[in-house]
């Protein structure tokens, strides 16, 4: 009499050099079918900052599980997914509500490694960013492109407490490894979350991203914005995003669980960088096919207005954020009372800072004028950066240094004709300090 | 004295509104709905977005609208509004709700009072619009909350859109967010009972110099630890984050009071008044209401003997004789 004896069946799989790979242990085309679309076609919906970060993750078919904590009021991205996911177009999408914002990176790094072709956002700001942190830093060295963590900028110097939105939190972690990108008006922040994943899971970056938007000034304020139809986005993201070489838990490249000799880890920080040196070439090209396919402007280093032909400028604004605008309302005035030409770029690019594009973009102006808007105990995260892209210049354009809306303080246009007469006493050659602040048009 | 054209300020450049109310009162959804009852438009651009601090449920908090045919650049906040919403007429004792209005802008106050009587009692030139928001939410919502009636006023002051699309939009956005039916139908009660309540005015009661905007003149000396001073009551007027209408008594006159010292210990502003008593240890006598009672109802909660109580309480109008 013949015995049957079932066991485990063996996975397909095939041996790397970092490790077992299993390319069928998740179906991702059975991911792919239990997606149900938000949108069948292109609309105007009105919504906040929170409202459009939650939309486009919920709008990717490979957005399965939404691991997050509350950190209320800065984002309510949690409480939007989660109401979606209770109605009738939740499907198989699921929310990990986790205990803390630790507990949630933790996790971003494990579901992130479990599944290498799915997408793992979360969304935090500030101290939950801070809390993160311990993980994060694993996380931008493990390979993981997958993952990606939205902040709500908000000020990170937190005594004294203040909830209002300044990048402090986000420039106080440029070095965790993560790109990150800054968006302003929400348009810009539904578009960069599409396009985000599909940079940092590019095999030759293979970096996890960091989209992040000024806390109430772009997380609260309505207005309209266009989203696109689920089936545009996934064939958008699906020609970028190819099934991952790697296997699930890279051993050798990254910081989860392994502890090398200082002589390795040296060269493992050599391929970090240069994977993050790599977006500066791809990110433009994905910019690129967003602005073809969907007819606004993909990710770009920096927003630029009112550039003379010539590049020569004779006072350049460098900042980041909504701010921004306000600039661009007294830009026209400024200029035409002053018989200036006043130009400026909001940088989108965090890390790793395109200092090439933006010493090719100022390289001509006379004076930059950079506005900071995080507290630093030197003239300011922003012009450092701006500064070391100018440094190769054998004539480089004197920069002003100004800080404008720490915490998030309302930068009034006041306030912007404040700086920009500030910067213009530089154009005659005149002594200005290292820094200046400024706030309602007073310069303190 | 003229009053401002707002449809043609919204074709011609930006069209900028400000709100001051408390959290909770509803400013918040006002704004909102007027954002999105004209973004209906397709050739009309909307930026709107609240401000609020840390603070509970009874904070001053304002929101900001900016209504334009023009793509909308500025992101900073409106300090010279052309109209100018008090949802709640508490917030006002703390902020100047007209402050950087021109003369010949366009006021909005949910109140039972009569324009006549607001632009007098706050001196506003203008025009002014007056609805009793609350009493409305409390027929017809079971609260009293003004939003629904603060957005009926609001756009017909601006115009551009009937009754009809007023309510259509408004309903239409308590839909999305799953609001039950028999919600939606309550809501839609407000929306055209307001019609019916709104008062209107055109008034010229401005002093000179009255509603100036705001200047800054710097943060002086900030010593390590000033932060304290400007968070804690001392300095913060906690009184104003409570609810409209209501005050907190103290009431014992059979002296009932143990002198367990729950409501000395527990009150997070220090402001129950007590005395040393031989027997019980201390004697409360009172509580001093009129600057940091924010109606927190810890007193409430921890007294023994009830002596405690929140009433309601009108607050006194003060009639201003036109100058």
């Amino acid at each position: 009499m013949s015995k049957t004896v079932s066991g485990p069946i063996p996975l397909e799989h095939r041996t790397t050099d970092s490790g077992e790979i299993y390319p069928g242990a998740i179906d991702l085309e059975r991911v792919r079918q239990a997606h149900i679309p938000l949108y069948e076609k292109r609309e105007q919906i009105t919504a906040d900052g929170n409202t459009a970060a939650a939309i486009a993750t919920l709008q990717m078919w490979r957005c399965v599980i939404f691991a997050g904590f509350p950190i209320t009021p800065s984002t309510k991205w949690i409480e939007t997914v989660a109401s979606h996911i209770a109605g009738p177009k939740g499907g198989k999408k699921r929310i990990k509500l986790m205990e803390a914002e630790h507990a949630v990176a933790d996790y971003l790094a494990g579901a992130s490694a479990a599944c290498r072709d799915l997408i793992f956002p979360t969304a935090t700001s500030s101290v939950g960013l801070d809390h993160m942190t311990e993980t994060t830093r694993s996380l931008g060295a493990s390979g993981l492109g997958n993952a990606m963590i939205i902040d709500v900028y908000r000020a990170t110097a937190n005594y004294p407490l203040c909830i209002e939105g300044d990048p402090s939190d986000a420039l106080a972690h440029r070095d965790d490894g993560f790109i990150q990108i800054s968006c302003r008006g929400k348009q810009q922040i539904y578009d960069t979350i599409l396009q985000a994943p599909v940079l940092g899971m590019h095999p030759d970056v293979m970096t996890p991203t960091m989209p992040g938007y000024y806390g109430l000034k772009d997380s609260h304020r309505n207005a309209r914005l266009i989203v696109e139809p689920d089936r545009e986005i996934h064939a958008f993201q699906d020609a970028w995003i190819q099934p991952c070489p790697l296997p699930g838990l890279i051993n050798g490249d990254t910081a989860f669980g392994n502890c090398v000799t200082s002589r390795w880890f040296q060269g493992f920080k050599l391929a970090q960088k240069r994977r993050l040196e790599r977006v500066l070439e791809l990110l433009p090209r994905i910019g690129a096919d967003f602005e073809r396919r969907f007819g606004r402007p993909g990710l770009a280093f920096f927003d630029s207005t009112e550039w003379p032909a010539d590049g020569a400028a004779d006072l350049a604004v460098v900042s980041m954020g909504p701010d921004f605008g306000t600039f661009e309302s007294v830009r026209e005035a400024y200029a035409a009372e002053t018989k200036l030409k006043v130009a400026g770029i909001a940088v989108r690019l965090l890390t790793p800072f395109p200092r090439d594009a933006v010493r090719r973009r100022l390289e001509r102006a006379k004076v930059v004028l950079v506005v900071n808007q995080a507290h630093h105990s030197g003239r300011g995260h922003l012009t450092l950066d701006v500064a070391d892209a100018l440094s190769d210049l054998a004539r480089p354009p004197r920069i002003v240094s100004a800080f404008a809306g720490l915490g998030g303080a309302d930068v009034s246009q006041p306030t912007w004709e404040r700086m920009l007469e500030h910067a213009r006493g530089a154009l005659d050659g005149g002594t200005l300090p290292p820094w200046a602040l400024f706030h309602e048009g007073v310069e303190l | 004295m003229k009053p401002l054209e707002l449809s043609q300020i919204l074709t011609d450049s930006v069209l900028e509104i400000r709100g001051d109310g408390k959290a909770g009162g509803g400013l918040v959804l006002a704004f909102q709905s007027l954002g999105n009852l004209y973004l209906r438009d397709p050739e009309i651009h909307v930026q709107e977005w609240p401000f609020f601090s840390s603070a509970r449920r009874g904070a001053n908090i304002r929101s900001f609208l900016r209504i334009s045919r023009r793509p909308i650049q500025a992101a900073c906040e409106v300090t010279r509004p052309t109209v100018s919403v008090l949802m709640d007429e508490g917030a006002a004792r703390s902020v100047d709700f007209a402050q950087g209005v021109p003369p010949g802008g366009t006021f909005i106050l949910n109140t039972r009072h009569s324009p006549e009587e607001c632009a007098r009692h706050y001196r506003l030139s203008g025009r002014v619009f007056t609805v009793p928001g609350d009493d409305i939410g409390v027929k017809h919502l079971k609260a009293p909350i003004g939003n629904v009636s603060v957005y009926v006023t609001a756009a017909r002051a601006i115009g551009g859109f009937g009754i009809e699309v007023l309510v259509d939009a408004f309903l239409q956005m308590l839909k999305k967010r799953h609001v039950p039916q028999a919600v939606v139908d309550r809501n839609r009660a407000a929306l055209l009972a307001t019609a019916e309540s709104i008062r209107e005015g055109v008034f010229d009661e401005q002093e000179p110099g009255r509603h100036g905007a705001a200047s800054f003149a710097g943060y002086g000396a900030l010593p390590v630890g000033a932060q304290t001073a400007l968070r804690l009551s001392q300095s913060n007027r906690t009184a104003d984050y409570a609810p409209s209408g209501l005050r907190l008594r103290f009431e014992d006159p059979d002296v009932k009071c143990n002198g367990c010292a729950n409501c000395i210990t527990n009150c997070p502003e220090g402001i129950i008044r007590w005395v040393p008593d031989a027997e019980r240890g201390v004697l409360v006598t009172g509580v001093d209401v009129s600057t940091f009672c924010k109606l927190c109802g810890e007193c409430i909660a921890v007294c023994p003997e009830t002596l405690f109580k929140e009433l309601p309480f009108e607050e006194p109008w003060e009639e201003v004789v036109a100058s």
